[in-house]
């Protein structure tokens, strides 16, 4: 049992914080909030391409530097905790490379696997459909084949990144008899986003941000040679996808910075004129206790890796973990704009926003925490029935 | 980062798991409530053959010299057990202090006879205040010619009615002068104590310990006059985090019991199990159980690598102490009336989780430490 890091990686970490640093001394990016879904920074994703930080647990063959996951959190961690603009290699690193690496053949590794390290490429994970969120077996986006290529037509939806990427990463119904089992008749696609007939619609969400989008697929050809995996594999190949996307530290700390500046904020504050708000018991006790909650939820994210990197499938784990972090992600942003009092409602737009109503947005972010890639009510499912392996019949 | 136990750790597990379910079912706890005792004696000399009670010492006082992870474990077991016995206070409460703080002939004379399971004892902290405090303590030492003359009434102090010797810290005057809190050996069964049984859900046999006038040697006092606070200080993390260790066996123990019974038990047709709302329940409970785990383990880890561990154990029980509750309460609506009967054993770790909330500093206290070790 060992809750210390070893002296590798400490010193790693601190690498990770001096470039950092620098960076932000430079100006070469500015700290937010959500950065791994909004700051696109081609430019600092080809710097960390360049010091290896991209695909850090890939294989030496394929370009990675073949270190542990809890390296990877280590360096995950860093880059949140002053929100380093990492959106546009973000899923190409954390998802779409680690399925070619499983399920991809020689040739979509040899061609996909380098533009991601590099940063020449965006993906974005085209997945969602109107009529199929949680149950994602429901897709109905439909590819037929055509010879040499499949013909797509269908519609994507909730896609981050859409409109900032090359290539989308699609799961579509290949199997048109309905006979067939939903799940043994999906496949997995790289679209190339340019292709004619695709649509990207941008939706703004809650806080007025142009994160995701809409897709539409109006008789788009997709090459044979960018099936990914086995076709109708798809189901299970994405169901080993889907742990790493609920795995990381990105649950913890999407609103990170929101944290330090309530603890700088309290040490000056006054709340209704009595005393600097630190010494109010009352906001000693919330901090302490998002404290301690920050604590737990940064030990389960390195639980989860530590399981990863013994070879065991944390389903279990890593619904625990997200569960438990996005939960706390959302008390961070209710307990944060409190303690702001009137103030804690101003947006960014407002001169007199605190943190450049960087609190406020992320309360407005908030709801969607616990819903995106992975319901709490899924997880908590996973957890019953996978985990305690509860009797349903 | 190591998440997992070694072999020697399972070992301990293994074997304490074994003797615990064999020694110690949930009928033996119930039974231990009305014993005069409450605990088995006969339990007690096994155990100290197994090498608990002397697990943490130095050899030379009759220890094994193991580790406090290895004891972590080994009270982990006991909490799933609910164990009825006076090992928390023997070996926490009065081995460690004795073990950190004593002079070598004090070790020599008490701590040896804890470590072999031949003694039992306890540790007098709180006064009729009923808080902790260094200044509370309830129990006043007067010098008097070259020793001391304790008097006073200490409340909660755990199986004193059964105990041998009691550490305590008293208040300490010298011809009027106060010279500090300062942690005196007890000989319990000389002292003429009047021992009241305080009558509590805990099961951990909490007594009032009266006093008057008690004739204590200077040689009974462990480090020096004045130093007491400073000592219980200085072991609190390791009494918290032990607690906290305690408690991840007792939820542990209340969500194997709950899958069970929403396996078994059927209703409309099917088990309690095959309900989302049920569900949804025992994944919380999932949720309680494994952030107790890591949390709790972090501070006895700390502890283990001889750091002080204060915000880690502080941060422990401030979660443990509502994870556990928050189980017993889940616990309790998944298994409807039959878990609220007494001939269930459910009740058993209810009683325990508010105990143990209010044990050795509640949610609040302890949040407040950590808010001071953060230095807001």
């Amino acid at each position: 049992m060992n809750f210390s890091f070893t002296l590798q990686q400490e010193h790693f970490r601190a690498e990770i914080r001096n470039f950092l640093k620098k960076e932000l001394d430079q100006g070469s990016f500015t700290t937010g909030l959500n950065s791994f879904v909004e700051a696109y920074s081609q430019e600092f994703s080809q710097k960390m391409g360049a010091k290896g930080w991209i695909g850090i647990t890939w294989p030496k063959a394929y370009g990675g530097q073949a270190r542990s996951y809890v390296d990877r959190t280590i360096l995950m961690e860093e880059l949140l905790r002053v929100q380093a603009p990492i959106a546009h290699h973000f899923f190409g690193d954390r998802q779409v490379g680690p399925a070619l690496i499983h399920f991809g053949s020689e040739k979509q590794k040899r061609t996909f696997l380098p533009k991601i390290i590099k940063a020449e490429v965006a993906f974005c994970l085209c997945l969602s459909e109107p009529d199929a969120g949680s149950d994602l077996a429901a897709v109905s986006t439909a590819a037929v084949d055509k010879g040499d290529y499949y013909l797509v037509n269908g519609q994507k939806v909730w896609t981050s990144g859409a409109h900032m990427a090359q290539y989308g990463w699609v799961l579509a119904r290949t199997h048109q008899d309905p006979a067939v089992p939903r799940h043994k008749a999906l496949s997995e696609f790289i679209l190339d986003m340019k292709s004619p007939g695709v649509t990207i619609r941008p939706i703004i969400n809650m806080a007025g941000v142009h994160s995701f989008n809409e897709i539409f697929l109006d008789n788009v050809r997709i090459p044979k040679e960018n099936l990914v995996g086995q076709i109708n594999n798809g189901f299970y190949q994405i169901m080993a996808q889907v742990d790493y996307e609920r795995a990381g530290i990105e649950r913890l700390m999407q609103n990170y910075p929101v944290y330090e500046y309530i603890l700088k904020y309290i040490k000056t504050a006054k709340r209704a004129q009595k005393c600097i708000m630190s010494q109010d018991p009352l906001v000693r006790n919330k901090i302490a206790e998002i404290a301690i909650e920050f604590n737990i939820g940064r030990l389960l994210c390195y639980k989860v890796a530590w399981c990863l990197e013994q070879g065991k499938i944390p389903n279990y784990e890593a619904a625990i973990c997200k569960t438990f972090c996005t939960q706390f992600e959302q008390k961070l942003s209710d307990v944060a704009t409190t303690l702001l009092g009137l103030a804690g409602q101003l947006r960014s737009t407002c001169d007199r926003a605190p943190f450049d109503g960087l609190a406020c947005e992320s309360y407005l972010w908030s709801p969607s925490f616990t819903i995106q890639g992975g319901s709490t009510e899924i997880l908590k499912n996973i957890i019953a029935l996978r985990g305690l392996k509860l009797k349903t019949k | 980062m190591d998440f997992s136990f070694n072999k020697e750790e399972s070992m301990f597990r293994k074997m304490a798991a074994e003797f615990f379910k064999k020694e110690c079912p949930p009928s033996f706890v119930s039974e231990m409530l009305e014993d005069e005792k409450g605990y088995s004696p006969a339990m007690w000399r096994k155990m100290a053959e197994l090498g608990f009670t002397g697990l943490i010492f130095d050899e030379k006082y009759g220890g094994l010299e193991g580790t406090f992870l290895e004891l972590s474990i080994i009270m982990e077991e006991m909490g799933r057990a609910l164990l009825p016995a006076p090992f928390f206070s023997t070996v926490i409460l009065s081995g460690l202090i004795l073990q950190d703080f004593a002079k070598d002939s004090l070790k020599d004379k008490y701590l040896s006879p804890l470590a072999f399971g031949e003694a039992i004892s306890t540790l007098a902290l709180t006064g009729a205040a009923g808080f902790y405090s260094t200044e509370e303590s309830g129990l006043l030492a007067e010098k008097k010619g070259d020793g001391y003359e304790i008097s006073g009434s200490a409340l909660f102090v755990p199986y004193a009615h059964v105990s041998d010797i009691m550490l305590c810290n008293t208040s300490v005057m010298d011809s009027g002068v106060d010279q500090g809190e300062t942690l005196f050996v007890l000989d319990i069964k000389t002292a003429e104590a009047q021992i009241i049984p305080m009558n509590s859900i805990s099961g951990d046999r909490l007594c009032e310990v009266v006093i008057k006038g008690c004739e204590v040697s200077p040689d009974n006092i462990i480090g020096g006059i004045g130093q007491g606070g400073v000592y219980i200080e200085r072991v609190w993390p390791k009494i918290v985090t032990a607690k906290c260790i305690e408690m991840v066996g007792a939820i542990q123990q209340v969500l194997d019991m709950t899958v069970s019974y929403v396996n078994d038990r059927r209703q409309f047709g099917k088990p309690l199990a095959a309900f989302q709302a049920i569900q949804h329940l025992c994944a919380d409970m999932a949720i309680q159980l494994e952030t107790s785990k890591v949390i709790a383990y972090q501070a006895a880890w700390m502890i283990n690598e001889g750091l002080p561990g204060q915000k880690e154990a502080a941060m422990a029980k401030a979660w443990c102490s509502q994870a556990f509750k928050d189980v017993v309460k889940m616990a309790h609506q998944a298994q409807g009336a039959i878990g609220f009967t007494e001939e269930h054993d459910l009740h058993l770790f209810t009683k325990r989780a508010k105990a143990w909330e209010l044990t050795f500093g509640d949610i609040d206290y302890h949040r407040e430490t950590v808010a001071t070790c953060m230095q807001l």
